[in-house]
This record gives structure tokens, sequence and C-alpha cells, in this order.
């Protein structure tokens, strides 16, 4: 420094804004930067690159077809050249009786799936943690896990026997009780339970992988220190497991939330009978007889369209409800 | 609080004993540390004090009861983890509360116990903060305040803090010792780091491959190690090992090592050792830098001085083998390149059996 007192130079203050301005100068620009950042890494967008493409092919480009929500579509005039006649399917299928029923019917069944199903691989996972019996844990694992991985037609097949009025083992235990026969699947206000029931056998097992995972990521310590602290095996289950798997159960119940409107189409298709449609017809299997089979593929489009509309505003909802609440969400 | 008495302590897995029967009497209000290697078994002990792991065989006795069969809740003893075991999910006074909860204390009760533990440890502006929202010197006064809420009679460390950096360290090292000369409680202390074991013990409990080395106070295992391995653990840097042969050397017996020569103190017990291969222990801080005119020299090869500001680490080799001299650097700057040996009291130098690594007897140094 300069004790100079007719020193005329640049002040430190002016000295520190031009150095500033300097470097701003020299800083590359965003598109430079991303550039850069590409020719480094290029090889990890190159693993990308199946897994976007696999979306543009089946997710994004059939999108294209979802226009046919909003015309008159005919499979020779194509999707381009059909006419475009607004919300009149929209306008149709809420004047529709049966669509309604579907559309009731499938929130009846996701409640119960998410009243009855979501909380059973929970407890589950919670059960296996507390087995101390390494032989018991394991046989028992993979006894739950099994029918995760039976065809759903085979577990049709299963359940269509096991309920059958005349050889069915349900019908016969209420038999070795004086009670006649009850042809289950022919009864409307049967199906539900029975669907919901075969799905939590069929998945329960499976899903409580991710929670038995959550539990397995629980440091050992907590434990330990609630041990010196005199908590029980009880308490330590409330206080601890599930406090440290909560973002995991949040996370489920959310993707859990936006599948709501899609319950186990194939299963109810198997099951299903027009006995039931009562109480079994949900909004994809009339989507998949009314398309499919009924070839009015605008109409099943537009219920189609409005169940992901729905479902994106579940999960939207969720997500929001549960990161303003519990500091937990998808995204 | 109370005392906790070890005797004859085994752990065993199966069929491989890591633990061979300790024995330690812990008195009241005591500051004990467990210090070793790593899988020296000091945490296992701690452990089974805690009763978070079985006792093979022996007794434990915590306050006058044997507690061998005892629920580690019913030992009245609260443990401070290494890595803190702080409930991710709540808050710092509801971390602090858990126990008390889990006693199902009275809410008045378990609010006058968060506020005091707040106020003892500088909790009391984070109390409503979440374990991820705090520094790790606070997380680590968090499982401190878990410990000292249920005045248990015995508190156990375990590596409190081996998570957190030098600097922070140090500091809640004080802290432990302030809140040990507050609370006054019977304390047990592991670590593998012998300053913290020298730092913060009344006694220091030396633990090597499952045994007790040595049990003293700080100074007491500074000054008199029992063999060469506490030797050579207590101290930094630690304890220098010459091998060496003793002789007659007139009133006092001498070591003999590479063409030159020590004189011991003249103890009954050397006298008798003419003859016999010895290691000697030289603490590096007790020796005196020296020229060649010194008498007595021993002379080194000096290979690198490291200038650590007020002192100065002088790396050499004796006889071939690393030789450590720390000296004092104000005013002696001028000298530390130009030293040739070193020279040491005859009562400062530890003499060990080569074969079995103890101390021949009668050797004290005075503190």
């Amino acid at each position: 420094m300069s004790s100079d007192p007719d020193f005329t130079g640049p002040k430190t203050e002016e000295l520190v804004i031009e150095a500033r301005e300097a470097q701003r100068e020299r800083k590359p620009s965003r598109l430079n930067r991303v550039g850069d950042h590409l020719k480094r890494e290029w090889q990890l967008y190159a693993m990308l690159i199946p897994t976007i493409l696999w979306l543009l092919i089946f997710l994004y480009k059939p999108m294209y077809g979802l226009q046919i929500a909003f015309k008159d579509y005919s499979i020779f005039r194509g999707v381009a050249g059909s006419p475009w006649i607004g919300f009149e399917h929209f306008d149709a299928l809420f004047n529709n009786d049966q669509f309604l029923r579907a559309l009731r019917n499938t929130i009846i069944i996701s409640m119960y799936g998410l009243l009855f199903g979501f909380p059973m691989p929970i407890l589950l996972a919670l059960m296996f943690n507390e087995v101390l019996n390494k032989v018991f844990k394991n046989t028992a694992q993979t006894i739950v896990y099994l029918p995760h991985f039976i065809s759903s037609v085979i577990i049709a097949g299963i359940v269509i026997t096991a309920f059958s009025p005349s050889a069915g083992i349900v019908n016969t235990i209420l038999g070795w009780f004086g009670m006649d026969s009850i042809y289950f699947l022919t009864k409307p206000e049967w199906f539900r339970p029975i669907f919901v029931g075969t799905g939590i056998w069929q998945e329960a097992g499976f899903q409580s992988i991710v929670y038995l995972a959550a539990i397995a990521g629980v440091s050992p310590t907590l434990y330990e220190s609630a041990v010196v602290d005199g908590a029980s095996r009880w308490q330590m289950m409330w206080k601890i497991t599930i406090p440290s798997i909560m973002p995991t159960i949040i996370i489920m119940l959310i993707i859990r939330i936006g599948n709501m409107l899609e319950v186990s189409f194939e299963m109810i298709i198997l099951l299903y009978q027009p006995a039931t449609f009562e109480t079994a017809d949900v909004v994809n299997t009339f989507i998949y007889r009314q398309g499919i089979q009924g070839g009015q593929y605008d109409l099943a489009a537009a219920a189609g369209l409005f169940n992901a509309v729905v479902a994106f505003v579940l999960v939207m909802t969720a997500n929001t409800i549960s990161k303003r609440y519990s500091r937990t969400s998808l995204w | 609080m109370a005392g906790v008495q070890l005797n004859g302590i085994v752990k065993a897995y199966g069929a491989v004993q890591v633990v061979h029967g300790i024995d330690l009497e812990v008195n009241e209000q005591e500051f004990v540390v467990l210090v070793g290697p790593s899988g020296c078994g000091k945490s296992t002990t701690l452990r089974m004090i805690a009763g978070l792991e079985e006792i093979s065989d022996g007794d434990l006795t915590i306050d006058g009861r044997r507690v061998n069969r005892v629920a580690p809740k019913d030992r009245d003893v609260a443990m401070v983890f290494q890595n803190y075991a702080l409930y991710p999910h709540l808050n710092v006074a509801e971390n602090i509360a858990f126990g008390l909860r889990i006693r199902k204390e009275s809410k008045e009760v378990i609010a006058s116990s968060v506020e005091e533990v707040g106020n003892i440890l500088g909790l009391t502006p984070y109390l409503e903060r979440r374990p991820a929202d705090l520094s790790g010197g606070q997380r680590q006064r968090v499982a401190m305040g878990r410990a000292i809420v249920r005045r248990p009679k015995v508190f156990l460390f375990d590596e409190p803090l081996s998570n957190l950096d030098a600097k922070l360290r140090t500091q809640m090292r004080a802290e432990i010792k302030r809140l040990h000369k507050r609370l006054g409680a019977t304390s047990i202390y592991v670590t593998h780091d012998q300053v913290e074991a020298m730092t913060l013990a009344d006694r220091i409990v030396v633990m090597n491959d499952g045994k007790i080395e040595q049990v003293g106070s700080p100074m007491e295992l500074f000054l008199n190690p029992a063999n060469t391995f506490v030797a050579g653990f207590l101290g930094s840097p630690p304890m220098n090992m010459v091998a060496a042969r003793i002789a007659s050397g007139g009133d006092a017996p001498v070591a003999e090592f590479g063409g030159q020569r020590l004189t011991l103190a003249p103890l009954p017990s050397l006298q008798n050792a003419v003859g016999k291969d010895v290691i000697l222990g030289i603490r590096p801080e007790f020796v005196r830098i020296a020229d060649d005119s010194a008498a007595d020299i021993v002379r080194v090869e000096v290979d690198l001085t490291e200038t650590l500001g007020s002192e100065a680490l002088i790396h050499a080799s004796l006889n071939g083998e690393p030789f450590v001299i720390r000296t004092e650097t104000v005013g002696q700057m001028n000298v530390l390149d130009g030293i040739s040996g070193f020279t040491i009291a005859p009562n400062l130098i530890r003499v060990f059996d080569a074969k079995t690594g103890e101390a021949l007897p009668g050797q004290v140094v005075e503190k």
C-alpha cells in the first residue's frame, strides 16, 4: 500500500468492482456450460437413450391418439381425418349409467384396496421384522411372496375353484358348520371382498419387500438406545420403526393414490361375470368392453382420458398435502 | 451414583472368546476411560455393562447389585453412542424426553427436565429443531442430553467424539469434562484416541486383545507403563523403543546398543539384570538435544525436523530404528539443524524385558 498522500490511483472499492466485472465477462455462458457438461458426461446421457426412446414410443406417441376423445373417430378416416366434436363423448359418458356405475365401482373397490390392501404389506413387514427365528422367517417370507409370481389367470382359477359351490374349500368349510353353499362369484355383494382379498393375497407379500428394505435401513443403534432407555419391542415398533419408515409409507401411498383408478383390470375380467357387473364393472373393464369389444374407440378414449386426468389430480393433491405436512414428497 | 465392578467378565461368540476375564472396579463418581486399539474388546465390555451384550461368564455388579441377567432398562445406566442414535423424526426436545416418556413420567416432570438439560448443554435455542438441522457438535450434545435427563447411576460413552472433526472434538472433550465435574456421575468412556483418554480420565484402562494391560491414572500410565504395549500406545508421539543389553558400569548399570551406551538408574533390579536383553523405553519429551561437545551423548542420525510452532519433532534413527525427539523451539531454532544426539536422565529411561515386554521391577518415575 502506498502511504503517499498524493496517490491518485483507483480506490480499493473500484478495483473490486472492476475485478468482479472482469470475472463475469470471463464466465462461460449457460449454453457453453451445458455443452461442456454434455461433452464430459456423454456416456451417462448415452445410457439414458433407450429409456427416453421407450418413453417416447410407448407413452408419448400414443398421446397423439388421445385427440379421438374429442372427435367422431372412424378407423377408415383415421385420427387426423376424423371430425372434431368437442366434449360430446364426455357428455355421453356422464349420461351413461354403465359408465357412472363403473366409476362408482372403481372408486369403491379402490377405497377398499386402500383401506385393507395398503396397510397389509406394512403389517407383514413389521411382523417379519419381529420374527427372530431365521428359518421360520425365511420360510414365511417365501410363502407370502409366492403368489406374486403366479400368473393372474392361475390365481383367478384358484379363487374360482376355492369359492366353487360344489367342491370349493370355502363352501366345504361352511358345510362343516351346517351352512348352505353360496355361489360367491355370482353374488354382487361378495365380489368386492373376494377381489380385494385376492389382491392382498397375491401382492401383499411382495409389496412388503419395499417396507422390509426401509426397516433394514433403520440404524440398529436407535433400537439399542431405546433398549437402554427402557423401551419394549412394542414401543420400539411404534416409536422407532414406523416413524422411521414413514417417508417410504408416504411415497408408496402417493403412488397408490395415483393408481387408484387403475384397479387390477385383468383380475376383474377373469373374475367378473354379467351377474356381478353391478359391483364388479370398473372404468377399465368399461373401456375394454366399449372400445375393444364394441368398437367405440372414441368413447373409450374419452373414458381413459378422464381416468388419467383424475389420477393426475389425485397424485398432485396427495403429493402437495404430504409435502406440506410430512416433509416427504415424490418431487 | 454408584460404582461398577467387573469380576472375571468373559465374552465369547461360540468358541471364539473376545474378552478374557476382565477384573475392574470403577468407583463412585469416577471417570474411567477404556482405551485400546480397534478390536481390543473395549466396546464389547461397555456393551456388556449396558446390557446390550450377554455376559458369557463372570459377575457384573452395579451399585452392589449383580446385574448379569438384569434388563438394560433396569440397570439404571444411560449410554451415549458413537453415531449419536438420535431419532430423526423427533425434535431435540422430544429426543431428550424420549427415555422419560417411555418411563411414563408426568408431562410436568418431562418439561422441566428437558428445560434443565437444555440449559446445561446450551440447547435451549434448538429444542424445536430436528437432528438433521443440527451440526455434529449440537447432535452430540443432544445425545448427551438424552443420557443425563434420566439421571442414571452410570453413564456409558461409546466413542462419542469420533464422528467429529478435530477442532470440535477438542471443544466437546472440554464440555464432557465440565459436565462430569458438574454432575459428578460415575462414567465409563470408551475411545481409541489416547489424547481423549489422557485428558478426560481419572483412571485409564488400557486394553489389548480382550485383556486389561494396565489400569492407572493418566500420568501413572504415561510415566510408568507396565509393558511395551502401554508404552507404545500412550503418548504422542509414542515412546521410543531401543533394543539393548545391560552391562555393568561401576556405580550404575549401563545399556549397550550399536556401539553406544546409556547410563541407567542404579536400581537393584537393573543391576541384577546385567547381561540381559532389554528394550529401553525413551519418551520423546524426556530427552535433551545435544551437540558433539556433550558428555554421555547418544548419537542419532537426523532425517527430518518438523516444526509445530512452540515445539519441534526431530525424526531420527538410532541403531537403524526410528527415534523421535520432541523439543521446544523457542530459543533453539538455530541449533535444531546442528544436533547430533541427545542426553537423558537415567531415571527417565524405562527398561522392559526384551522377552516378555514387561517393565523390570522397581522402576518408578515420580510425577
